[in-house]
């Protein structure tokens, strides 16, 4: 099992359209994925689940932890924490 | 032959329309020729799984037809929606309400009814937005699950219905819609903002549309043709062949007129022999800023805060506020200014963090810098947000107070202004290099008083949607009292008079930020009052810039005079528009 911790930057946070980016993107790898709103206080959400991770609230400035467990438990976490940090397609300001 | 019949309802977005009437009510589903899906016997789990599926198949196809047409935003709602009818939770859920032998409809409904609410009641406006998508979604997986679909039209058509939700309209093929006809709805409903872009006419609130529709459309009679002209907030019923011609006639000039006025866009207004006037957009969120700055706007001279504090269960916190700000203060930069007003709230909208008293008559009551008194942690994180936007987006950043009443209020906002700063400077936090400080004049205490104010403070904006309901002491909402909620109306003319010269006094300029500004005709009287800034809505623009173009300061003094000689709305309307009516 892995985990990571990574600070939300873009603008409008994880809602819809970087949430469907992200989910779609986790839902590539085989590993069981989560993804826990630090800041929130939030229980681990399923990461494959547009609905679970939407309703994690993660919003610009919230830190979330990402884990990630099974065979490409190590690829998927470095893969949507670059996701996080690139700015889920959206663009980053300042 | 019927004769026509014309109704009025308020305007939405511009534009002539003449065609068939397309039907919509919530219930406009019809059995599907291939009603095959709906399997007899079927586990309730098996059929939620296909129809979910189905479901999401058709809302791919949807936003892949979208992103075909270059309308990549939209697209992406709908590909995010085709995810959560694929929700491994959201499917489950419904699962196993639907049990063994449970209606699936039921469950279905259940279990996305249940998601939206966990989605609306977290503290972020642009998620909890989305629940009206897991709404939608729920409704479009029961729709399969009956075996229906939506009727859409089969020929250009106008909508008449009582409101539009954005996933019908979304399917309706491009140049399909020829109109939008709402017997309900607002100016601001999602139909009449899609409208707009679409470049299409939208018009709200038509008292007796749907009954005079339905009176003449028969099973067997051809459907109904309407014509409808969304400036004027005009339908008619059967139009013939004589208010066709005329509607044909608007729709020619109306043309000419977008032409004309598109080509004055990258110039700034000014009158016919070249005295500027500042023209400015007022907004409502940080997504209008950019609508705003195409339609040509020198600024920004209304930005409403409200949304940030409407719709959420515990304030906005002040990082949150700086990322707004800061984003509409660097689309316009150092050379456009914006002004922020301070929330405007009261009793008359539900905030449940604020715990506000209900009262008898909120417009009358604790509202907006009133209750700072009580109370001034809310405005004060604002200001704060404010100072470092400012500092953040290297600009100068306007302010000001609505629902300002007294000389003590001013002080108040000054003083707690003043608070804000030296907060942030004590903890060593950057700040602007100052704030222009303005008040709303909106309230008659405040007309009386504008030598005093106007000493006190940087500029007057004139608020004359709630001027003219207090002068004229007239209800904004009771359509009885039409008659008196006109801002046109001399006495509201005199108030302006008297607080443009109370803002001579001090040397301090005047905006005005009501529908008055947007209104053509009211532009020239406010202009020819003296008035030094006019703000409106981003689709107003056009229309001011191009009647400010056609008189001369002498025109304009020679109507401010009449006008306020006048008795009544009705003469200052027509005088006005005698001033715009092209040459014979």
């Amino acid at each position: 099992m892995r985990a990571e911790e990574v600070e939300v930057r873009n603008p409008s946070g994880i809602h819809a359209r970087p949430a469907a980016l992200f989910v779609k993107t986790a839902a590539r790898f085989v590993s069981t994925i989560s993804l826990e709103n630090v800041t929130k206080g939030k229980a681990p959400a399923n990461a494959k689940s547009i609905m679970a991770v939407m309703g994690s609230g993660a919003a610009r400035g919230h830190i979330v932890r990402l884990t990630a467990d099974g065979p490409d438990e190590d690829q998927a976490i470095t893969v949507l924490h670059d996701l996080i940090t690139g700015g889920l397609g959206e663009t980053l300001e300042g | 032959m019927t004769r026509p019949v014309r109704l009025t309802g308020v305007a939405g977005a511009p534009g002539i329309a003449i065609g068939p009437v397309w039907r919509f009510d919530a219930s406009n589903a019809v059995p599907q020729a291939d009603a095959s899906r709906q399997v007899p016997g079927q586990r309730p789990a098996d059929a939620i799984e296909a129809a979910a599926a189905e479901t999401a198949r058709q809302l791919d196809a949807l936003a892949g037809r979208l992103r075909d047409l270059g309308r990549e935003e939209e697209s992406a709602i709908f590909e995010a929606q085709s995810m959560m009818a694929l929700d491994p939770g959201l499917v489950e859920e419904a699962i196993g309400r639907a049990g063994e032998s449970g209606d699936p409809v039921d469950a279905v409904q259940a279990a996305t009814a249940a998601a939206a609410e966990l989605l609306a009641a977290l503290d972020d406006e642009t998620l909890a937005a989305r629940a009206a998508d897991v709404r939608d979604v729920g409704a479009r997986i029961c729709r399969v699950l009956r075996g229906e679909d939506l009727a859409l039209p089969a020929v250009p058509s106008i909508a008449v219905c009582d409101d539009l939700p954005p996933s019908v309209t979304a399917e309706i093929p491009p140049g399909f819609l020829l109109g939008i006809a709402l017997s309900g709805g607002s100016r601001t409903a999602h139909a009449v903002i899609l409208a707009r872009s679409l470049g299409i006419p939208a018009i709200v609130g038509i008292d007796g549309l749907i009954a005079a529709v339905d009176r003449r459309s028969g099973p067997s009679t051809s459907p109904v043709t309407i014509a409808m002209d969304g400036e004027r907030g005009e339908v008619v019923v059967d139009p013939g062949s004589r208010v066709t011609m005329e509607y044909r006639g608007r729709e020619a000039d109306l043309t000419a007129r977008r032409a004309t006025a598109a080509g004055l866009r990258d110039r700034p207004a000014a009158t016919a022999d070249g005295e500027r006037i500042h023209l400015v957009a007022n907004i409502g969120t940080p997504d209008d800023a950019q609508r705003a700055l195409a339609a040509g706007a020198e600024g920004v001279g209304l930005f409403r805060t409200e949304f940030l504090f409407m719709s959420r269960q515990t304030p906005p916190t002040e990082t949150e506020q700086v990322d707004a700000y800061r984003r509409v203060l660097e689309a316009f930069g150092p050379e456009r200014p914006v002004v922020i007003r301070l929330a405007d709230i009261g009793g008359d909208k539900a905030i449940p963090y604020l715990r506000l008293a209900p009262e008898q008559n909120p417009f009358l009551g604790v509202r907006a810098i009133r209750l700072a008194y009580a109370d001034s942690d809310l405005l004060l994180t604002q200001l704060r947000a404010i100072w470092r936007a400012g500092a953040a987006a290297r600009v100068v950043p306007h302010v000001m107070a609505p629902m300002v009443a007294t000389v003590a209020d001013v002080e108040l906002l000054v003083s707690l202004r003043d608070r804000a700063r030296d907060t942030l400077v004590s903890k060593g936090l950057p700040v602007a290099e100052r704030m222009v400080t303005g008040i709303m004049v909106e309230v008659p205490s405040a007309a009386f008083l504008a030598p005093e104010l106007a000493r006190r403070v940087d500029f007057f904006s004139i608020g004359t949607n709630d001027l003219t309901q207090y002068v004229l002491a007239a209800d904004r909402g009771n359509a009885a009292l039409a008659g008196l909620q006109d801002a046109l109306h001399p006495a509201v003319l005199r108030a302006i008079a008297g607080i443009v010269a109370g803002a001579d006094s001090a040397g301090i300029p005047v905006a005005v930020c009501g529908e008055l500004a947007g209104d053509p005709a009211g532009a020239l009287v406010l202009t020819g009052l003296g008035v030094d800034e006019l703000s409106a809505d981003a689709g107003s623009l056009d229309g001011v810039r191009a009647a400010l173009a056609r008189v001369t300061r002498a025109q304009l003094d020679a109507l401010a005079r009449a006008a306020l000689d006048a008795f009544d709305a009705e003469t200052v309307r027509e005088m006005a528009a005698a001033l715009l009516a092209p040459a014979r």
